[in-house]
């Protein structure tokens, strides 16, 4: 579904992609964890192009996404976003940030479109905040509408950049939950965290990834169990035991 | 000082058919609406697509809207006048010339002149803060609305401009305002405005300080108004839960 052959980027010196190949399939559920400034964050943001590539090749569904005759567009409208700071449209309801995309991208009537809405509301618990605006939503309510902003369009694999990091840890269950719910649901999933709990229960794999490079990659139960890299074994002690 | 006021002037007759002095104000305070609206919505307009330019990718439409600012912006509103009144014409194809110089009556052409260049100069000013209300939104909407798959111009439609437009509706009424203000400048190339009215009764009456008084009055309060219907907008778009919105 998602293909990295020897993707490598730079930002001005700094060369933040150093060869990335990495496979997810269909129904895969990926957890790309590492040290901050790894250059995970910019890895999930090139697989739509909200980040370009200098070298190598990105295969999405089969399409080569840095390909400049790829209607990228129509590439993105297949798969789903959802950014660490929610990103709600402010001055939409929730239910006008659902609908807006499906409405103007895909041509959908309104009725139709407000019909999925509601249904994809109920499905992330939200279903009595469709006429709230974002501002008068907690941060764990309004990743939940991003989720359904990004399931809206049907998106064929879904991406994740820190989805619970900005948000209270009491918040953070509730959209584990429903990320929990989806990958349930067979949906493929890459998922930018540190969340290790939801790596080791919903991961299939575990990549972890250093200045630019995977340096590891794994089912959870092994990569947890029995960390190969030493970058990684220090990464998991520090998570584990922050203070020693 | 030894002054009689006459507020009864503005009743008195003009000597000029029928007339008394209001009606040179009424008619006056028509020209002044005539030209500040026609050059707002020119200006708004305009200002928008340079405003929106000067915050795309690329560099060679930022650079064409950031040439434009700068231009209209640092030559005097005066000066712009002229040369669209007395300079501009006389480069004209022929047939235009013709038609501007000798066909239309002397109100039209003034009044296409000032219109033509209060809404330029204003729209240099609009695309100013058109493009800071853009870049004050975090970086996170734009992307957001690309990754559902929303072209550029679906981006600024739905996304970045009914929340840049919310942000500046305060110094957008500021220019507004000035609009009216600056309309005043057609005076000087002879559009009967509410400023020439106010000099031609000030002349013809002598009584100046009334003509000069009603003139003051008259501005306020149309300003006032404009002022007190852009926070009424502005209350109506505000967002629930944010700025102070409805909660």
């Amino acid at each position: 579904m998602i293909r990295f052959n020897n993707v490598h980027k730079w930002f001005k010196d700094l060369h933040v992609l150093n060869g990335i190949d990495l496979q997810v399939a269909q129904g895969e559920v990926v957890v790309v964890c590492g040290p901050s400034g790894s250059g995970k964050s910019t890895m999930i943001r090139t697989v739509n192009q909200l980040e370009s590539i200098n070298e190598g090749e990105i295969w999405v569904d089969g399409k080569n996404v840095a390909d400049p005759k790829t209607d990228l567009n129509a590439l993105r409208a297949e798969v789903g976003f959802v950014f660490q700071h929610f990103n709600l449209y402010p001055h939409l309801s929730v239910v006008d940030n659902i609908t807006l995309s499906p409405i103007k991208v895909k041509g959908m009537d309104k009725a139709a479109a407000d019909k999925q809405a509601v249904a994809l509301l109920e499905r992330v618990g939200l279903a009595h905040k469709k006429d709230a605006f974002p501002a008068q939503l907690s941060g764990g309510q309004q990743q939940r509408v991003a989720i359904a902003r990004g399931l809206a369009m049907e998106p064929r694999v879904m991406l994740f950049d820190e989805p619970t990091s900005a948000l209270d840890p009491e918040m953070i269950g509730e959209v584990l939950k429903v990320m929990k719910d989806l990958a349930e649901s067979g949906m493929t999933m890459m998922v930018v965290t540190h969340e290790m709990g939801f790596a080791r229960e919903v991961a299939d794999r575990v990549v972890f990834i250093d200045h630019g490079k995977i340096v590891e990659q794994a089912p959870p139960e092994e990569f947890f169990k029995n960390p190969q890299h030493e970058r990684a074994q220090q990464f998991l002690r520090q998570l584990l035991t922050p203070m020693s | 000082m030894n002054y009689n006021w006459d507020w009864n002037i503005f009743f008195k007759s003009t000597g000029i058919g029928s007339e008394i002095y209001l009606d040179w104000f009424v008619s006056g305070l028509g020209w002044t609406i005539a030209v500040a609206l026609m050059a707002w919505i020119i200006a708004l307009l305009l200002g928008s697509v340079l405003g929106v330019m000067r915050t795309l990718p690329g560099k060679v439409l930022p650079a064409i809207a950031t040439a434009y600012v700068e231009l209209f912006r640092n030559v005097p509103l005066l000066v712009q006048l002229f040369m669209w009144y007395f300079v501009v014409p006389d480069y004209l194809p022929e047939p235009l010339q013709i038609w501007f110089k000798q066909d239309l009556n002397p109100a039209t052409s003034a009044y296409i002149s000032v219109v033509v260049c209060l809404a330029l100069f204003t729209a240099a000013r609009v695309c100013e803060q058109v493009r800071t209300g853009i870049q004050a939104l975090p970086r996170g909407q734009s992307a957001a609305a690309l990754a559902v798959g929303f072209s550029i111009g679906q981006t600024y439609r739905h996304v970045l401009l009914p929340q840049a437009f919310r942000i500046i509706i305060p110094p957008l009424t500021s220019e507004f305002l000035n609009i009216f203000k600056n309309s005043s400048v057609a005076s000087l190339i002879g559009l009967m405005e509410l400023l020439a009215q106010t000099k031609q009764t000030a002349e013809f009456s002598a009584n100046i300080f009334e003509a000069f008084t009603l003139a003051t009055v008259i501005y306020f309060v149309l300003n006032m108004s404009l002022m007190t219907l852009m926070s009424l907008v502005e209350k109506k778009v505000r967002i629930p839960g944010m700025m102070g919105g409805a909660k």
